[in-house]
């Protein structure tokens, strides 16, 4: 298999503090992969480090096989950068800018920018800095788009859009990558926006991945359980099935990639009553809530 | 086609600020002959001199902060931009070698400086000729000539101060670059910099590519 994007070993710190010891992760050729993660869990830092604007301690990403720290020109001409923000050279209007960007990309395709920029209600020479957050993502869009780039790397594209701009994002996004076997590497803090775009999870918690795996492999297989205690004193020991647990008073959610009588037949064994026992149906932003915890 | 849209970015950002700040200086260079006028007028042209090559008077040191003025304007409008939102992630993301894509926004300002500070000069040095003879005009290229220096230098160090990462080490920078670029004003006596011009151009040549100590600082991840 091909992959785009390849860490391996990835060691890094802030000072004393670890962020992840030998975290290893591929990106396969034509997936979309979203790596998702509490606040400080390390996201930005690993994007940082793909686009070679952090050092890691120890370890090293290859992009298309080459070192993230010291990637050819012609190598970022195939990877399309979506700064957290949708931060662009502001300064410039939507003219301007397409033309300063067509000078750089040999593969430039003017007419995506256009198509997304005549939905835009702004005026010819409107500078980016007087746009709305949503109209700003959609000239940061709309410019990756026309760089046509091999892999797109997101970082946190939700942040400030608003509900309809973020479905707009993502539904033009995934059409355009599914159609041209593009790679997508990408963030977001608004975990359920990810379900409807992502192929791969990649979950990350302080230090440590939890999960990579097809989203709906992790999706069919990653539980939840509700249910009462009888007593309200009873311990549930966490054995190594249980992956996080949340108790209020008699209420607990238990969350496992064990079946439903794999669970039940535990309970039983360990002479814990329960009523109201039942699978809960779980979006990708309870999932992943249950994998890492609401703490 | 690259170095044009290169160009075409950094002279989106500093057209307005370029235009204003030559009309100022070229409105100073003005104001330094209607006092040289008004001076000659009222003293009569020959005890004018007089005070010019035996007093050591100073008549054009108007001129002394106007090139620093102008490198930090251009700096600061040039490189500014790229630090909100650290948007010089950007810039480095470009298929272009990092360190390229900072000496292409460096030389871009150094040419539009150079422009500046060539169409005052020219002024300067043509305006004289009526009121002056050549050695009063020579002394006064010879004063002037490290303050144009100064210029440069201030927009260099100011670009290496904008882009370093670190709010401590910008603080330091500054401080240095405080009681560095005063060595290039000190002297008031016309034509007294004479022997400490090419010390000082190397100087100022050398100080062109501190910026990418800066760039190189950002792409390792300093915060």
């Amino acid at each position: 298999m091909d992959y785009a994007i390849e860490c391996i070993n990835l060691t890094h710190y802030y000072g004393k503090k670890l962020v992840y010891e030998n975290l290893n992760f591929q990106v396969p050729e034509g997936t979309i992969l979203g790596l998702l993660g509490k606040n400080g869990s390390g996201k930005t830092t690993t994007i940082n480090i793909l686009n070679g604007f952090l050092q890691p301690r120890s370890g090293r990403c290859l992009i298309y096989g080459e070192d993230s720290q010291r990637l050819s020109p012609a190598n970022k001409a195939r990877i399309g950068f979506l700064i957290e923000g949708h931060i662009q050279y502001s300064f410039m209007d939507i003219h301007q800018i397409e033309k300063f960007y067509s000078g750089f990309y040999p593969k430039w395709d003017r007419e995506p920018y256009w198509e997304l920029m005549s939905k835009l209600k702004v005026t010819p020479h409107q500078k980016i800095s007087s746009m709305s957050c949503g109209q700003r993502s959609q000239v940061a869009l709309g410019l990756i788009l026309a760089q046509d780039p091999d892999l797109l790397i997101l970082d946190d594209f939700s942040m400030g859009l608003d509900p309809g701009y973020r479905r707009l994002f993502i539904d033009y996004l995934r059409a355009y990558a599914k159609a041209r076997h593009k790679t997508i590497f990408t963030t977001s803090h608004i975990v359920q926006d990810m379900e409807r775009l992502i192929d791969d999870v990649l979950i990350m918690d302080y230090n440590r991945v939890l999960t990579q795996r097809p989203v709906e492999e992790f999706m069919r297989e990653f539980k939840q359980f509700s249910f009462e205690l009888e007593d309200e004193k009873a311990e549930i020991p966490q054995d190594g099935f249980v992956t996080n647990l949340e108790r209020v008073k008699d209420k607990v959610e238990l969350y496992t990639y064990q079946s439903e009588e794999f669970v039940r037949g535990y309970l039983h064994e360990k002479g814990i009553a329960v009523r109201e026992f039942r699978q809960v149906e779980m979006g990708l932003e309870d999932a992943f809530i249950g994998l890492t915890g609401k703490y | 086609m690259l170095i044009r849209s290169m160009i075409f970015k950094e002279w989106v950002k500093v057209r307005w600020f370029l235009l204003l700040y030559t009309l100022l200086a070229v409105l100073a260079v003005a104001y330094i002959f209607i006092r040289v006028r008004h001076d000659i007028t009222f003293h009569e042209a020959n005890n004018y001199w007089y005070f010019i090559l035996f007093q050591g008077h100073s008549w054009f040191r108007l001129l002394r902060y106007i090139p620093l003025a102008g490198g930090l304007v251009l700096a600061v409008a040039q490189y500014f931009p790229e630090t909100v939102n650290k948007r010089i992630k950007l810039t480095f993301h470009l298929p272009v070698e990092e360190n390229r894509s900072l000496l292409m926004m460096m030389q871009f300002g150094t040419l539009c400086l150079l422009a500046c500070f060539l169409l005052l000069f020219l002024l300067l040095c043509g305006l004289s000729r009526v009121w002056f003879p050549t050695e009063i005009i020579f002394s006064a290229v010879v004063s002037v000539t490290p303050w144009f220096l100064a210029g440069f230098a201030a927009y260099y160090l100011a670009a290496l101060i904008i882009l370093e990462p670190v709010w401590l080490r910008r603080i330091l920078y500054l401080l240095v670059a405080a009681a560095f670029v005063p060595l290039y004003l000190t002297g008031s006596v016309p034509g007294g910099y004479g022997p400490a011009i090419l010390a000082l151009f190397l100087l100022t040549c050398l100080l062109s590519v501190a910026l990418l100590f800066s760039g190189y600082r950002f792409r390792k991840g300093e915060m």
